[in-house]
């Protein structure tokens, strides 16, 4: 863990805030609403499925949980921080996870991780640890623009494995994923979780419901509330 | 990590895409090349004619040439989402920018040595005449063209934008390099060096600027 992340942890406002905290947040996109007044509260380590219909909002909101996005109107904290005046901070303990894995066609597996090592501050002598962990270890070498959507998809993991943010957003996640490919995203949600780190996860898959402790609904860039309260006791 | 490390970063990123995908050397110098030949054949076989507007061709290629290499280094961000995943990183925006600018500067740099080779031989331009001014005229001129490209690129960022509104941002606020870059080219290339003096200041008054305002509000424009 790098000196800057070290500091920033021990400089939290309020180390018992809750991971996430909305207050009527509101995204427009032009004249459209894409997400409506939501308020929102996940406490640190909770697992959290967001389920809803494509448009529901569920991209928005994680997006502006990672702070990719600003909200129009309303507010929000991510432990404790500030949605747009502690951006940066935010940043540092958040890992969007998506459907598009932001990786350069261009550079190999390898290559993009130690990228993103170096832009997070972070030793890149973990970079084969976290390939072998999601099955890469024979394509590393080889460019992302060869890598099918599985293969680009573990990756994304193997960052935020090398990661280990406090923060885990995934996006649809097993969209085009075949079944390898999504059990090794659900290995790392599990594997976050079991770490006490807080992990939110949007996606239409059904059977991915039994991970988390909380499912949330949304539709038309509203949680539903009368959905909101279907809670697992953990074991 | 200091934002020279943080650009040093990007601009390693940026130059190790641009030497596997050879885009500089597959389309960005043909068309430079092709652009010089039909400018040539244009102005007709006149040696005295072709020696007199060569700094003009040669500058106006590069400047054409450098859209295109703009367009490709903010092309790679956009492919996969790239873009958000440096929004996202918890660094100092500007050194996309700077990263961005050098890796572009040193592309262009190499663009242009083959370039003036070619109008060296095509059109009969002398390149003994000054040396140190003409490479301080191409010098600047190419970080000042980094540096302004750098920083509207990411304002482009649809790939429809990128091919409409990037060219139309670009051509005129580079006017004024354009200008200054002609001038102290034709100076440098006439054996008249030491008077390229007030144009290449102007070379580095432009530089200043541009590299000042981007590195301030990059970050600004990239975020939400």
């Amino acid at each position: 863990m790098t000196d800057a992340l070290l500091s920033d942890r021990r400089m939290d406002p309020e180390p018992n805030t809750p991971a996430v905290l909305l207050a009527g947040a509101t995204r427009v996109f032009g004249v459209a609403p894409a997400l409506v007044r939501v308020d929102l509260r996940i406490e640190r380590g909770e697992t959290v499925l967001i389920r809803g219909p494509n448009g529901a909002g569920k991209s928005t909101l994680l997006r502006l949980i990672a702070t990719a996005l600003s909200p129009t109107y309303g507010s929000g904290s991510v432990f404790g921080f500030d949605l747009v005046t502690g951006r940066d901070k935010i940043r540092r303990r958040t890992e969007l996870l998506g459907h598009r894995t932001r990786l350069y066609e261009d550079l190999t597996g390898a290559e993009n991780l130690r990228f993103a090592c170096a832009l997070y501050g972070l030793a890149s002598d973990g970079v084969g640890a976290a390939l072998e962990h999601v099955g890469l270890t024979g394509a590393a070498d080889e460019r992302v623009r060869a890598y099918s959507q599985g293969m680009r998809q573990r990756v994304a993991v193997a960052r935020a494995i090398l990661r280990r943010p406090e923060l885990l957003l995934l996006d649809e996640p097993y969209a085009g994923l075949d079944e390898a490919a999504k059990d090794v995203v659900d290995q790392a949600v599990r594997e976050a979780g079991g770490e006490g780190r807080t992990v939110v996860l949007a996606t239409h898959d059904p059977a991915r419901g039994g991970m988390a402790g909380r499912t949330l609904f949304m539709d038309q860039g509203r949680l539903l509330p009368e959905l909101v309260a279907e809670r697992r006791e953990p074991g | 990590m200091t934002l020279i490390r943080q650009s040093a970063v990007m601009a390693a990123k940026d130059l190790r895409i641009e030497i596997r995908g050879r885009y500089a050397l597959g389309a960005v110098l043909p068309f430079a090349g092709t652009l010089l030949i039909a400018f040539g054949l244009s102005l007709g076989p006149g040696r005295t004619l072709l020696q007199e507007t060569a700094p003009g061709l040669l500058w106006l290629a590069v400047l054409f040439a450098s859209v295109l290499s703009f367009r490709r280094s903010y092309e790679s961000e956009g492919e996969d989402g790239a873009l958000e995943g440096l929004l996202l990183a918890p660094m100092d925006k500007a050194a996309v920018f700077l990263g961005k600018a050098a890796a572009v500067a040193v592309q262009l740099l190499a663009l242009e040595a083959v370039v003036v080779l070619l109008v060296a031989g095509l059109f009969g331009l002398s390149l003994g005449g000054a040396p140190a001014a003409l490479a301080a005229a191409f010098l600047l001129g190419t970080i000042g063209l980094a540096a302004v490209g750098s920083l509207f690129g990411v304002l482009a960022e649809s790939p429809r934008a990128r091919e409409a509104v990037f060219p139309l941002l670009v051509l005129p606020l580079a006017t004024p390099l354009l200008v200054a870059g002609v001038k102290a080219t034709a100076l440098a290339t006439t054996g008249h060096g030491g008077e390229a003096g007030s144009w290449l200041g102007l070379l580095v008054a432009f530089d200043a600027v541009f590299l000042a305002a981007g590195t301030l509000v990059f970050g600004h424009l990239l975020e939400d």
